[in-house]
C-alpha cells in the first residue's frame, strides 16, 4: 500500500464545482481517497494552483502518420536534443519528436491522459507499439471510419444497425476507443482521385454523401453506447468559405445523448473560414461560435495555430494534396486498403503572411467567442497547428488582452480587417482554462466515470501542482508567469507517483491503453457475417484472423464494454 | 600566433576522433581542449604533439596546423567564424561545419561533407573532396548559404547540394547528383559531371566538361560566351517550377 497526501492545495476540479479552494488531497494504491494514514508520504503544496491531470482530447502522438513524419522529416530530429538523464532516456525532435520526447514534455505540462486522434484499424499495431513507449500518459485512440468500404456499403443499403455491427467488431479488433471521421467520404473520394467539395456530394462508386455517412455513423455510435461521441474532421478542411459547410455539418447532428454532446468536432479553426478564394480570406469565427452556443450537442476544439515550424499529417489525403500544390515542398501520401489513407506535409506558419495570421486569430475567437469553456477545448491538434508544447502560450493568450494586442501588432497589417479578434475583450479566467484543458476534455470522451479529469475520491490519482499562486497572480498583466507555470508543473502526479517534478521525469512509467469492446447480440458479431468474410477475405491483404490486435500490443490494457442496442 | 598539433601515432588509429573543439578562437584561452575518441573523452595534448608559437588576443591572429594522419579527424572548424586551419595531410568527415568566417586549407584530401552547411569564410581543398561536399544536411531545406569553397581535386557524388548561396569551385570532375536541389549561389565544375542540378529551383550552376546522363525536363535557351568558353544555356529544373541556369560545354542524355 502507498500512500500520498497532497497538503495545502489550492484546487479547481471543474467536474465536482470546485473552484479554487484550498484543501488535502489524500492518495491510496493509485487512486484518491477521502483520508490516508499518518504514515503516508505528503506533499506540501503550499497554496499553488492544483488541476487534475491534463486530458489532451485531440493529439497526434503515435501512429503510422506520426512516424511518416519523422522519417519524411530528419531535419526536425536535429531540434530538442536531450541527453539521457535519470530516468528519462535521450530525446529529439520538436514537431514529431519521439515518443519518449512525446512523453516527458507532456508529462512536466501536467498532462496524464491523452487521445490519438486518427488511426488506421489496419495499422493499429504501430500505434499501440508506440503507446508502450508513450509511458507517462495513459492513452486512447480514436479509429478512423470514414471511408470503410463495409461501413458505406451498409449505408447505401440504409442499415444503421449492421453500420454499427462494423463498428463494434473493428473497434474490439483493434482495440480502438472512439469513432473518428476524417473529411469523411473525401478520403475515399481520393483513392478516385477526387474529393467531395461538402457534404452532399456523393462518394464515387458508393453513391452515399458525406451527409449520410456523418448521420448515420452518429446514430450507429449511440446504439454501442460508445463512451465518446463520433469526433468529426469535417470535410474541407483549410479552403476559403468552408465555415458554412462546417455549419451544415453541425445541422445534421440531433441530441441524441443526456450526458455528453452527440458530436465532437476537431480543429474547427480549420473549418472556420470566409471567402471565396485566398485574396478574400477571412475569419467566420463569429457564426460558427454562435451556432455551437445553440447546440449543446457539440463540442469542438480550437485546432489553434501557432507561428513557426511544424508537420501537418491527417487522413484528409486530398487536403494534404492541395496544401502540396500550395508549397511546393515535401509531401507523402498514404492508401489504407479498404479503410481510409493519409498526407503529411511539413509547413512553416509565418507572421508575415496574412493567411497564416487570420488563421491564429481565427482559433483563440472561437474559443472567446464561445461561450461555454465545456464546448470549445484547447488543442492545436497536434502537430497540425503548431506541437503541443505551445500549449501555455495559448493559455496566456486566452488569459490576457494585453498579450492578444502585443501578439496582433507583429501579425501581418491587414488582418485586423478580417478577423474580429481585436475586438474581443474576454479574458478567460482558471477555472475556464481547466475546463478546456481538462475537466471538459474528460467529459467530452466520456472518461470522466472512468475516474479522469477529476479529484474524487475513486477517481485515479492523477494530478498536476503549478507553481503558481492564483490570488497572486494578475494573468492579464503577468502572462509570463502563467505561461512559465503551465510549461512546467510543480509536481505531475500519475496514479498517485510523481512522475515530473519541475522540468525532470522521475521514473519509467508504464501507459495504461482504454479501448473500447460493445457488446453485441451473435446476430451482429460480424466475425460471423459470411457476406463480411467474403468481402474481407477478397479485398484485404491480411487475413481476417491476423487483423485483431492481440492483448501483447496493450501493456497495461483497460478494456471498457458496453451494452449496445443490437 | 600558431598552434601546430601533431598527430601522435595511436595503436586503434581507426577510431574517428570528434574534434569539434579545435577552432583557432579556443586557442585564445590555451590548449585545455578535449575531443572525444570513441566512447572515451581525451586532452588534445594526449591526441597530438601540441606546440604553441607567439600569442595573440583576437581569432583572426590565430592559425591552427594540423599534421599526421588526421584522415580520421572529424568536424574540425566547426562553427569556425575567424582565424585559419592548416591541414598539411588529409581531412575527416565534416570539417568545416556551418562555418561563418575564417579560412580552412587543406593539403591533401577531405572526407564527405566538406563545409557542410556553411554560410561564410573561405575553404581550399588542394586534393580530392568526398561527397556531399558544400551540401545541406538529411532533409533541411537550405545548404550552403554563403562563402566560397574551392576543391582542386575531384569531387564526389551530391557536391553543392541545396546550395542556397555562395560560391563552390570544382577543379576536377564531379560525381552523380552535383548541385541537386539548388536554390542559389554559384557551382562552377571544370570537369565533367553527372545529372547536375537535378531539381534546381535557382542559382547558377557551370559544367565545362560534359554533362552525363543530362536532365530532360531542363529547357535550352541557346549558346553564351562565359569566361572565354562557348556554353550551352539551360533553364530548369521545369519539374519543379525552377527558375535556374544552368550552363554547359557538351551533353548527354541518357539512353
Amino acid at each position: 500500500m502507498t500512500e500520498l497526501l497532497v497538503k495545502n492545495a489550492c484546487v479547481i476540479d471543474p467536474l465536482r464545482g470546485i473552484n479554487g479552494e484550498t484543501m488535502d488531497i489524500a492518495i491510496r494504491d493509485g487512486k484518491i481517497v477521502e483520508e490516508v494514514s499518518d504514515a503516508a508520504e505528503v506533499i506540501d503544496a503550499r497554496g499553488m494552483l492544483t488541476l487534475p491531470g491534463g486530458v489532451d482530447s485531440h493529439t497526434h502522438i503515435c501512429g503510422t502518420k506520426v512516424n511518416f513524419g519523422r522519417y519524411m522529416s530528419p531535419e526536425d530530429m536535429r531540434a530538442g536534443r536531450t541527453p539521457r538523464r535519470g530516468a528519462m532516456h535521450a530525446t529529439s525532435g520538436y514537431s514529431v519528436p519521439t515518443t519518449y520526447g512525446n512523453s516527458y514534455r507532456y508529462s512536466v505540462m501536467g498532462y496524464t491522459t491523452l487521445l490519438e486522434g486518427a488511426m488506421a484499424p489496419l495499422e493499429a499495431r504501430h500505434t499501440h507499439e508506440e503507446f508502450t513507449y508513450t509511458p507517462l500518459q495513459d492513452t486512447m485512440a480514436n479509429t478512423l471510419f470514414d471511408g470503410n468500404w463495409a461501413i458505406l456499403e451498409a449505408i447505401r443499403d440504409g442499415d444503421v444497425k449492421r453500420v454499427a455491427a462494423i463498428i463494434a467488431w473493428t473497434l474490439k479488433a483493434v482495440k480502438g476507443f472512439g469513432v473518428k471521421l476524417t473529411n469523411p467520404g473525401g478520403t475515399e473520394a481520393w483513392q478516385w482521385g477526387k474529393n467531395v467539395s461538402c457534404i452532399r456530394d456523393p462518394v464515387p462508386y458508393f453513391e452515399v454523401t458525406p451527409a449520410e455517412i456523418i448521420r448515420s455513423i452518429v446514430e450507429a455510435n449511440e446504439l454501442l453506447h460508445l463512451p465518446h461521441s463520433v469526433h468529426l474532421h469535417c470535410n474541407n478542411l483549410g479552403t476559403p468559405g468552408n465555415y458554412s459547410c462546417t455549419l451544415g455539418s453541425f445541422g445534421l447532428i440531433p441530441d441524441l445523448n443526456e450526458k455528453r454532446q452527440t458530436l465532437y468536432a476537431t480543429h474547427v479553426q480549420f473549418h472556420a473560414y470566409g471567402g471565396s478564394e485566398w485574396k478574400d480570406f477571412c475569419s467566420k469565427s463569429e457564426p460558427i461560435a454562435r451556432f455551437v452556443d445553440m447546440r449543446p450537442q457539440i463540442v469542438m476544439d480550437m485546432g489553434q495555430v501557432m507561428f513557426g515550424r511544424t508537420t501537418t499529417m491527417t487522413a484528409d489525403g486530398p487536403m494534404e494534396f492541395n496544401l502540396y500544390r500550395l508549397h511546393h515542398e515535401k509531401w507523402s501520401n498514404h492508401d489504407v486498403e479498404l479503410e481510409t489513407g493519409s498526407g503529411i506535409i511539413p509547413v512553416i506558419y509565418r507572421r508575415k503572411n496574412l493567411v497564416n495570421s487570420i488563421m491564429w486569430a481565427i482559433g483563440l475567437e472561437l474559443a472567446l467567442l464561445t461561450k461555454s469553456p465545456w464546448q470549445c477545448l484547447l488543442s492545436t491538434d497536434n502537430p497540425n497547428g503548431a506541437p503541443f508544447v505551445k500549449y501555455p502560450e495559448i493559455i496566456g493568450l486566452l488569459m490576457s488582452k494585453r498579450y492578444r494586442d502585443a501578439e496582433f501588432a507583429t501579425v501581418h497589417p491587414d488582418t485586423e480587417s478580417r478577423v474580429p479578434l481585436p475586438a474581443i475583450e474576454r479574458e478567460l479566467d482558471w477555472h475556464e482554462i481547466a475546463v478546456m484543458t481538462r475537466a471538459g476534455a474528460a467529459r467530452a470522451l466520456g472518461i470522466q466515470d472512468l475516474g479522469k479529469g477529476h479529484l474524487a475520491p475513486g477517481a485515479d490519482a492523477d494530478v498536476a501542482i503549478y507553481p503558481l499562486k492564483i490570488d497572486e497572480v494578475d494573468p492579464s498583466a503577468e502572462y509570463q508567469k502563467v505561461i512559465d507555470a503551465f510549461s512546467r508543473t510543480e509536481y505531475t502526479i500519475k496514479r498517485g507517483r510523481v512522475v515530473a517534478r519541475r522540468g525532470e521525469c522521475l521514473v519509467h512509467g508504464s501507459n495504461a491503453t482504454l479501448w473500447v469492446a460493445p457488446k453485441v447480440s451473435d446476430g451482429y458479431d460480424m466475425g460471423k457475417d459470411p457476406d463480411f468474410i467474403e468481402k474481407f477475405d477478397r479485398y484485404y491483404t491480411v487475413r481476417m484472423s491476423n487483423y485483431p490486435v492481440q492483448e501483447e500490443y496493450v501493456t497495461r490494457n483497460r478494456r471498457i464494454e458496453t451494452e449496445a442496442e443490437l | 600566433m600558431k598552434v601546430t598539433l601533431a598527430m601522435k601515432p595511436a595503436a586503434k588509429w581507426f577510431i574517428p576522433i570528434e574534434a569539434e573543439s579545435i577552432v583557432p578562437k579556443n586557442f585564445l584561452s590555451g590548449t585545455d581542449l578535449r575531443v572525444w575518441r570513441g566512447n572515451r573523452e581525451l586532452r588534445l595534448d594526449e591526441v597530438f604533439s601540441v606546440s604553441v608559437e607567439g600569442d595573440a588576443d583576437r581569432a583572426e591572429d590565430v592559425e591552427v596546423v594540423l599534421s599526421g594522419d588526421t584522415f580520421r579527424l572529424k568536424r574540425v572548424g566547426e562553427y569556425l567564424d575567424a582565424g585559419k586551419i592548416t591541414v598539411l595531410g588529409g581531412i575527416g568527415m565534416h570539417c568545416g561545419n556551418f562555418m561563418s568566417g575564417g579560412t580552412i586549407e587543406i593539403h591533401g584530401n577531405a572526407d564527405g561533407w566538406l563545409g557542410r552547411e556553411m554560410a561564410g569564410g573561405t575553404i581550399v581543398c588542394r586534393g580530392d573532396a568526398a561527397d556531399y561536399c558544400a551540401s545541406g544536411y538529411r532533409g533541411g531545406r537550405k545548404g550552403m548559404k554563403g562563402g566560397t569553397v574551392e576543391v582542386f581535386g575531384r569531387a564526389g557524388d551530391f557536391l553543392a547540394e541545396s546550395l542556397a548561396g555562395g560560391t563552390v569551385i570544382v577543379h576536377g570532375d564531379a560525381g552523380d547528383m552535383t548541385g541537386a536541389e539548388m536554390r542559389g549561389g554559384t557551382l562552377v565544375v571544370h570537369g565533367d559531371c553527372s545529372r547536375p542540378a537535378a531539381n534546381m529551383k535557382d542559382g547558377s550552376c557551370y559544367v565545362y566538361g560534359t554533362a552525363r546522363g543530362m536532365i530532360p525536363t531542363f529547357k535550352k535557351i541557346g549558346t553564351v560566351q562565359h569566361d572565354g568558353r562557348t556554353l550551352i544555356r539551360f533553364s530548369g529544373d521545369l519539374a519543379n517550377r525552377g527558375k535556374g541556369n544552368l550552363f554547359v560545354k557538351g551533353y548527354e542524355y541518357l539512353d
